[in-house]
């Protein structure tokens, strides 16, 4: 009987299906998502995608943009891969999609400034505005930074500064030991460092500066332990992330490593599940991040939004973990409507400058750069916790307790960006 | 001097590793001539199973059980996939394994998802058991070196003093000749293959949990493991043994004594480019080459002597 | 005069083809799509020179790929600030195909010195070293964002700027005709023969007096000078190369399109990399499990049609050659076969497209829609269904293959029993 239903089913379906895909989207103001979805990394796009298409319809719930209007989300996959996203940038000018956001690869990044620079230049009619929401890259928002790119993530200068200012804080902090990966963002990292320490926690001694063939090629990180472990350093510092980070920190545990680590990416879900408790908390494993679950300010924030948060986990079965995505959606929504108008220039015109409040401080999107400025939390990984990490329905039993917060103003750096405006 | 010695014994700790998985690559190619791309799959399939088995039941259990299943995979590939390709040529079966690893990878992620599991060291061996210049070495990596050791002195028992050996041996010499006496030589090269997976098996249940157990990780070890082969003769468990147990040291002696191009400028008496396109060039040290040192090895080796350390056939 | 028009036709026909092609897909993604296909049709023939002609099973052929494609985007870019003599982007390509020449002919040296699996090994290794490199060195290769240019460096003939992807489609359609054009007389020189001899059997070579490791060299460096031609090609339509251009995974990926598009044939290589980058292009934004497909497919290929798609075309030349007609009785026979092989094909489709969304189903997406039918992962029906439909496609393969098989035996007997015309 069932399948007879279905058969049925289908027939009646396949026009409707047909209709709909010609009709869809007739009225709604159209973001496009440049992520990996297929291939290695797919599960870091799609995580992006889910959160990105639940905030967007949160937005679309209270009502929407522009007096009714829908933002929608249109996934367009670049499989990692520089080519794809120059391919689908150009069906996104097909499609006459007028806002896109990516933040999965920052070689992608800049290819998308670089793109929207030169199609917005030969075709001002038709400009394309750029939300990124993850690429780190410090010179996105300095010598490179453009009208059309605009940085819902703190970029790497800021993060290590947070990092520093935290160090130079924590007393037990003598010598510290530097391990990076060998290519553009982990010599940023290093260089930011090199300086800030310096410049911010003068008293702390650098006993060992590593760089590493980055991508998962370093198999055993023993010797890197041994090394540490000689130069007698108590606290590690490493812009490392993926297995380069997991492996670094389950080599330390195992060799009863004594030492903290600080690092930036150590709460992504993937990181989490590969390290895992026991590692993790060995090695005093800190990250800096915009917030997290079990800050005290977090029972702090607005009602509705505590709501749709418990509305996401019990829907998705994960963790909040990258507020910056929800960031985006909700600038993107409050320049449309302070705009008052779809078109990129003016909404770029109307983000300038705009704040939002954020858990421990205001955002603020920076006129000069493009760059958003907001308070930074480190926070160590530790058990018993209110709300544990869960990612896909499986509860780690670990999460994030605060160490401490770094206010907007030890993190705002200057810019060196000369902002040509259209 | 103290140090020196200290980086050799990581260097084979690290070593044997390599030797463990590499030693069923070297059984296959030298049984059946096939260079198993899919090798490294294997080893990560073993490594899923292990997590899957000790979720269920213990360490011990996954040991035994997980090689057992990934052996019969294997097995199973090569009754139905590689047997039919053997007619077209080795390159033809080295192209069906690169594609297997291919769909293997693909069906880990659809099977476990696409981030690590969380495949733990088990806890009785976790504590360190002894400490050498500051350093714990945990109950663990000695017991990943008693289980190289013991896997490397049974296939070589087993190739030298028993009947199995003495057929496998005869069959790579001459397999026609070893036919005409009535083994049946398919029947063979499906085990063997099989038993060869089974030892990366074996490497992915020991090593998962140390490396790090996600659907990447098949990528990242499979050229290493090449590396190995091919530098210690391709065919020779001896050579594999000792290339594996070379790579480990120099990697770790690359690392310990961090000298740069830099330093040997400055030597030379020259001044060091710090602005100009090649100046990474001059700021390059061995420790941040390291990983990349066996690829040069592999080359440079095959150049000058492509049969490999004791290879007695080309490649 | 009839023998020159079936010789000319085909490439007149592909000329024409080329130039119609921007009339019927306008879009800019069908553009960049066509462009990108193209120069990868110059990629894989490049590659097959190796692989098909030369016997030699390379996974590291992406470098020169991509290293020209460095040095395209720096020397724009040098353009742009003056350093270097002005060359017009029409002929950047052929600067690209001299980078990829050198290193080829540098590592070529090296690498051709042995064939087979020790030659596959080397270039496994170089592949793994470059990539490295281009991590590692930061100011040439500036790590993993890669560089980017603008190709738009000044006028060229007839107003051309190369702006609109229109021009450079038109650049990438003629470098692709040229190459095709000057790689197929290649095969055909004393160099093509003796390259293909070297494949088959390089004692006997050596014994008429060649050096099989000078034939092998020669063809790597041309091989390499092709596939820089194309790494140019690239970096002028996508205005960017990153690390990715020499990786492993791009080399892999052009022997994917190679060896399923088939390596026994010249077009061969042209049908894969058409294939393989429409399909890839196209079903990553529909499926997840594109990537499975793509291997299942491959294995396939070499498991029961090693001569690739091309190969079953070939297969039925000289059928067609003796005359046309003897091709109607296969028709029957082969679309039972057809019909059967994508009946199962769909039903393991739905099955692989039902795990997947259970694993991985992100909790936005309420709905999967198979084949534009609403199917529920979560109940029995689609299951049966879709094993339903596998299964049954999968027993009508294995009765309907032995007629297909008899079809072609037949009809191949019949064309060898009548004489040609």
């Amino acid at each position: 009987m069932a399948l007879i239903k279905w058969v049925r089913t289908f027939a009646v379906m396949l026009p409707v299906v047909l209709v709909a895909f010609s009709a869809r989207g007739a009225d709604t103001v159209k973001l496009g998502l440049i992520e990996p979805f297929s291939g290695p990394i797919a599960a870091v796009g799609r995580d992006t995608l889910e959160i990105f298409e639940f905030f967007a319809n949160e937005v679309n719930q209270r009502g929407g943009v522009l007096g009714g209007r829908h933002i929608e989300i249109v996934p367009l996959d670049n499989a990692m891969n520089a080519e794809k996203t120059t391919q689908q940038l150009r069906k996104v000018i097909d499609d006459d999609i007028r806002f896109v956001s990516q933040g999965v690869g920052s070689n992608h990044a800049l290819n998308i400034i670089k793109f929207l620079q030169r199609h917005n230049r030969r075709n001002p009619d038709q400009a394309i505005l750029y939300l990124n929401h993850s690429a780190v890259t410090t010179s996105f928002t300095n010598e490179l930074c453009s009208f059309w790119h605009f940085r819902f993530d703190a970029n790497v200068d800021m993060k290590v500064a947070a990092l520093v200012t935290q160090l130079g804080r924590d007393p037990s902090v003598q010598k510290l030991y530097m391990l990076n990966q060998n290519y553009a963002y982990g010599q940023a990292f290093q260089v930011a460092a090199q300086q800030m320490l310096a410049e911010r926690a003068p008293g702390i001694e650098l006993v060992g500066d590593e760089l590493i063939v980055p991508f998962g090629k370093v198999l055993d990180f023993t010797p890197y332990i041994a090394k540490i472990k000689a130069a007698g350093a108590d606290t590690v510092l490493t812009g490392n992330w993926g297995p380069d980070l997991v492996r670094f920190v389950k080599a330390a545990s195992e060799a009863n490593l004594d030492a903290s680590f600080y690092t930036i990416y150590a709460g992504i879900p993937s990181s989490v599940a590969g390290i895992g408790a026991k590692d993790g908390i060995a090695t005093r494993l800190k990250q800096v991040t915009e917030m997290h679950e079990n800050d005290p300010l977090y029972d702090q924030q607005p009602a509705e939004l505590l709501d749709t948060y418990d509305r996401w986990r019990q829907q998705t079965g994960k963790s909040i973990y990258s507020e910056r995505m929800r960031w985006t959606i909700e600038f993107f929504a409050a320049a449309l409507n302070k705009a008052g108008s779809d078109d990129p220039a003016l909404v770029a015109a109307a983000m300038e400058g705009m704040t939002m409040e954020g858990p421990a401080g205001p955002l603020v999107m920076r006129g000069a750069d493009h760059q958003i400025i907001f308070p930074m939390v480190i926070s160590t990984m530790a058990e018993d916790l209110e709300r544990p990490y869960i990612y896909e329905g499986d509860n780690y039993e670990v999460a994030f307790a605060t160490d401490g917060w770094i206010m907007s103003d030890a993190i705002e750096l200057p810019t060196t960006c000369e902002m040509k405006r259209p | 001097m103290e140090s020196f010695i200290f980086a050799m014994f990581n260097g084979v700790l690290y070593g044997m590793l390599l030797f463990l998985l590499a030693s069923g690559l070297t059984l296959i190619f030298s049984m059946m001539g096939v260079l198993n791309f899919a090798h490294a799959s294997f080893f990560m399939l073993g490594a899923y199973f292990a997590y899957q088995i000790s979720e269920g039941l213990n360490f011990w259990a996954a040991l035994i059980v997980a090689p057992v299943i990934v052996g019969l995979v294997g097995a199973g590939i090569e009754r139905w996939g590689l047997r039919p390709v053997h007619r077209y040529g080795h390159v033809a079966e080295l192209l069906f394994t690169f594609g297997v690893a291919y769909v293997i990878e693909e069906l880990v992620q659809m099977i476990w998802g696409r981030v690590p599991v969380p495949y733990e060291i088990p806890d009785v061996m976790a504590g360190a058991l002894f400490t050498w210049q500051g350093f714990d070495y945990s109950i663990y990596r000695v017991f990943m070196l008693v289980v190289s050791v013991a896997i490397f002195v049974a296939l070589f028992a087993l190739l030298t003093y028993t009947r199995i050996g003495l057929i496998i041996r005869a069959a790579v010499s001459d397999p026609i000749h070893v036919a005409t006496l009535g083994h049946d030589i398919p029947r063979i090269f499906m085990w063997t293959f099989g038993f060869g997976c089974a030892l990366a098996g074996v490497a992915g249940v020991v090593g998962g949990n140390v490396l790090g157990t996600e659907p990447a990780m098949a990528i990242q070890l499979g050229p290493i493991v090449f590396v190995v082969i091919v530098i210690g003769g391709l065919g020779s468990l001896g050579g594999a043994l000792v290339a594996a147990l070379l790579i480990g040291i120099v990697t770790r002696l690359a690392i310990f004594y961090d000298y740069g191009v830099g330093s040997l400028i400055l030597a030379l008496g020259l001044e060091i480019d710090t602005a100009g396109m090649l100046r990474d060039f001059t700021r390059i040290t061995t420790a941040q080459v390291a990983p990349v040192l066996p690829y040069l090895m592999l080359v440079l080796m095959l150049i000058f002597k492509p049969r490999g350390l004791f290879g007695t056939r080309d490649v | 005069m009839n023998m020159l028009v079936g010789r000319l036709g085909p490439w007149i026909g592909g000329a024409i083809v080329l130039i119609a092609l921007p009339y019927v897909f306008s879009s800019g993604f069908a553009l960049t799509l066509m462009s990108q296909i193209g120069l990868l049709i110059v990629f894989a023939l490049a590659y097959n020179m190796l692989l098909g002609q030369g016997g030699m099973l390379s996974f590291g052929h992406a470098v020169y790929f991509g290293l020209a494609g460095y040095f395209t985007i720096h020397y724009l870019n040098f353009i742009y600030e003056e350093e270097v003599p002005y060359i017009p982007v029409t002929l950047i390509p052929l600067l690209g195909g001299l980078v990829g020449l050198f290193f080829g002919i540098l590592i070529g040296y090296v690498s051709t010195r042995r064939a087979g699996t020790t030659f596959a090994m080397i270039s496994l290794g170089f592949g793994e070293m470059v990539t490295a490199l281009t991590l590692v060195l930061v100011a040439i290769f500036n790590g993993e964002d890669g560089i980017q240019t603008d190709r738009v460096i000044g006028e060229e003939l007839f107003g051309v700027t190369y702006g609109p992807n229109i021009e450079v489609y038109y650049l990438i359609a003629g470098w692709c005709l040229l190459c095709t054009l000057a790689m197929f007389l290649l095969t055909r020189t004393p160099f093509g023969r003796i390259s293909n001899a070297v494949r088959d059997n390089a004692e006997r070579v050596e014994f008429i007096g060649y050096s099989s490791q000078r034939i092998r060299w020669l063809a790597f460096s041309l091989s390499s000078f092709f596939a820089g031609i194309a790494g140019a090609l690239h970096a002028v339509n996508i205005e960017h190369v990153g690390f990715e251009q020499v990786s492993v995974l791009q080399s892999g990926l052009v022997l994917f399109m190679v060896y399923i598009g088939g390596t026994g044939s010249f077009v061969g290589p042209i049908i894969g990399a058409t294939l393989l980058y429409f399909l890839q292009s196209t079903l990553t934004g529909v499926t997840e499990a594109w990537v499975l497909y793509l291997g299942v497919m491959f294995v396939a290929v070499i498991m029961f049609f090693p001569g690739g798609l091309a190969g079953l075309i070939t297969m039925h030349q000289p059928i067609w050659r003796v005359h046309s007609r003897l091709l109607a009785p296969l028709l029957i026979p082969y679309a039972r076969f057809f019909a059967a092989l994508v009946a199962s094909v769909l039903g393991c489709i739905g099955l692989i497209e039902m795990l997947y969304f259970r694993s991985s189903r992100l909790s936005t997406e309420t709905e999967l829609i198979i084949f534009g039918i609403e199917s529920d992962p979560f109940s029995a029906v689609p299951w049966v269904v879709f094993t339903g439909i596998a299964v049954a496609g999968g027993f009508a393969v294995r009765k309907t293959l032995p007629s297909a098989v008899s079809a072609w035996n037949t009809a191949i007997a019949d064309a060898r029993a009548l004489p040609r015309g």
